[in-house]
């Protein structure tokens, strides 16, 4: 995973350890860096705001030896994932029972397919997961996630098309609570983060369901809109965690590292494929060490 | 957007500041390429096309009248237009009936949705349209197409018992090519360019309804694999045109611009929302005003 980052990291420390005492030439080493890793989809902000730590690590005098290079380069991307944290979605969902948990995002990241991901992942560890189809407007939404629950045999709360997703989330959770069911995974239909009306109908839902945890579902694919996204998302509504999907598609992509700098929030989970076991927990310190080449200090 | 806005207007007030000209172009380039870069342009193609906007600012001559300063940025304009094919409208009209589209691309692209819209176009046009629900792969596919079909009055063929999408495919076009309609659109299963299986179905669908269009529908906010992406989809059934999806977002768009650098292929239509409505025919100089983040390009060129 994560290789096109990891080449731009390596190119670097290997060019910059033979200059490391020339100022001027490492400056335009970390300008390289700095397209090198846009072109791995970090955001052109983040990317910037990496290189200019690095430059300040180079003016502070910290960096005198390739083994230098390769520990600054390594704490100012460990801090950005530790600033974000980490969260155990399954202690989550243990510490709150009925657990709420609704997914957001733009359209078709994703959301609908992760969900049912979510939920075979909860009843694998012992819990009775519902999904709730508050997407009431997107055709197909509702068969969708119908197909999904009768391929995992986990059951799905469903509204009419056109209602209001708020009430059908309500009514969702009524039923939960008088069945048993002690995670709820509500999902939401996809909208634009400017998209003013359908950004006040996702606050509502919010409001009316009091979700334990909210997660923003982002396509890896995705250029510097991603942390646009991010950030709208985060404002409107707040995120407690992102998933990032479509990994077998683009594993080398920066969007993990662009969203946790940008969110200050964690990414918790890879969807690497359509399947309902396609679903890898993100590990920080598991993909800092694959992004920067053979790192053992 | 706004900050992107501010900035090349910036690079171009201070263009225009600078004394020395030479100095001033290698300014600018190097602000356009971090404008391009930042809409997600793909890095090498970026870098390719200011090299050949900067080769011809220091080397060829303005025409009589113009300043040097305001020639440069029509140049700037007219290599961006270039790369997308010109700014003629594509041409839309089928060139003879039945004209059969099958629409490709990503996961989650906007295929489905934008089969609707393009069926909706085509009606409005005068044309007798059908849609092929070719998607056997998505949960659903099929009743979002039906549903959709059925906002707009478009007949739609599918059968989701059947799981050969190129029976269904070949059997579609048939049916509605022998009841005389005369555009027919093919949805077919989102898929990526690493996984063969699916690209193999995607070749034989194309070479068993022979369409008469390959029409790529890719997400407005795609990033710097979109090159890539377009290119694998193009070498694997050809590419004829493309269709950029939510451009109603904050994303450039700039990764568009790097398929159409990839296949050779025009941009047809533009989706600017979910709704059918939500469409329109594609004009070069509007997404070269967007992915520079300066929305009056044409304005600035014309007074040139
Ligand atoms: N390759 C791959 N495809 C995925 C992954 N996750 C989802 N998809 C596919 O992406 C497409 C869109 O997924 P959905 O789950 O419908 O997305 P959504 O966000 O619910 O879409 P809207 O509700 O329309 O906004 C489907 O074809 C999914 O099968 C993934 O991790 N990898
Ligand atoms: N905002 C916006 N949403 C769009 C646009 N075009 C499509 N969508 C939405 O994007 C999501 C995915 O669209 P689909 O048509 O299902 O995409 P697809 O390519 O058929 O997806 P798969 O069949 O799963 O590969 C849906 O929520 C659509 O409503 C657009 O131009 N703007
Ligand atoms: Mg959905
Ligand atoms: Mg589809």
């Amino acid at each position: 995973m994560f290789k096109r980052i990891k080449e731009a990291f390596k190119k670097f420390i290997e060019s910059a350890s033979s200059i490391i005492f020339s100022r001027e030439k490492l400056e335009s080493l970390i300008d390289e860096l700095k397209l090198e890793l846009v072109a791995s989809d970090v955001a052109y902000e983040v990317a910037e705001e990496i290189s200019s730590r690095l430059l300040k690590a180079v003016d502070e005098g910290l960096v005198r030896s390739r083994e230098d290079l390769q520990r600054v380069l390594k704490n100012i991307l460990i801090e950005v994932f530790e600033k974000a944290g980490s969260v155990d979605l399954l202690s989550v969902a243990r510490a709150n029972k009925p657990c709420k948990l609704v997914f957001l995002g733009v359209n078709g990241v994703g959301k609908t397919t992760t969900i049912a991901k979510i939920a075979v992942l909860l009843r694998d560890n012992g819990f009775k997961p519902l999904m709730v189809a508050a997407d009431t407007f997107r055709a197909g939404a509702q068969e969708q996630l119908k197909i999904h629950s009768e391929r995992t045999g986990i059951p799905v709360f469903t509204g009419k098309y056109g209602s209001d997703p708020a009430s059908v989330a309500f009514d969702a959770i009524q039923f939960a609570s008088s069945r048993g069911f002690d995670a709820l995974l509500i999902d939401t239909a996809g909208r634009m983060h400017v998209d003013i009306d359908l950004v006040n109908e996702l606050k509502k839902v919010v409001r009316v369901v009091k979700p334990h945890f909210k997660i923003l579902v982002v396509d890896a694919l995705t250029g510097n809109d991603a942390i646009e996204q991010a950030r709208f998302f985060n404002e409107a509504v707040g995120v407690d965690g992102v998933i990032v999907t479509k990994v077998d598609a683009y594993e080398q992509g920066g969007v993990p590292l662009s969203i946790a700098y940008i969110l200050g929030k964690p990414v918790i989970y890879a969807g690497v494929g359509q399947g309902y076991k396609d679903l890898k927990p993100f590990n920080v310190y598991e993909y800092v060490n694959r992004i920067l080449p053979d790192l053992e200090s | 957007m706004e900050m992107v806005f501010e900035n090349l207007k910036e690079s171009i007030a201070k263009f225009f500041r600078s004394e020395k000209y030479e100095e001033a172009v290698n300014e600018f380039i190097k602000d356009l390429q971090k404008e391009l870069v930042k809409s997600d342009v793909n890095l090498n193609l970026a870098f390719e096309i200011t090299k050949k906007i900067k080769e011809r600012a220091l080397t060829q001559e303005p025409p009589v009248g113009v300043s040097r300063k305001e020639w440069f940025l029509s140049i700037v304009y007219e290599e961006l237009v270039k790369l997308l094919g010109g700014d003629s409208k594509p041409s839309i009209k089928p060139a003879r009936k039945p004209w059969i589209i099958m629409l490709v691309g990503l996961q989650g692209s906007g295929k489905t949705t934008t089969a609707a819209k393009l069926a909706y176009f085509y009606k409005l046009e005068g044309y007798k349209v059908g849609l092929v629900a070719a998607d056997t792969f998505r949960p659903a596919a099929y009743d979002q197409l039906r549903q959709l079909g059925e906002q707009i009055g478009v007949p739609v063929y599918g059968d989701p018992s059947i799981e050969d999408a190129v029976e269904i495919a070949s059997r579609g076009v048939k049916y509605f090519v022998e009841k005389g309609f005369e555009v027919v659109i093919i949805d077919t299963a989102g898929r990526h360019h690493k996984e063969e299986d699916l690209l193999e179905e995607m070749r034989l669908i194309s070479s068993s309804v022979k369409p008469d269009e390959i029409i790529l529908v890719i997400d407005g906010s795609i990033g710097q694999q979109a090159y890539n992406i377009a290119k694998k989809f193009h070498e694997t059934t050809p590419i004829g045109s493309i269709i950029v999806t939510k451009l109603d977002g904050t994303a450039k768009g700039g990764g568009a611009l790097s398929a159409v650098a990839a296949t050779g292929a025009p941009i047809k239509f533009v989706g600017l929302g979910e709704k059918v409505e939500d469409f329109e025919v594609f004009k070069p100089s509007k997404l070269v005003g967007r992915v520079l983040g300066y929305g009056d390009i044409e304005g600035l060129v014309e007074r040139v």
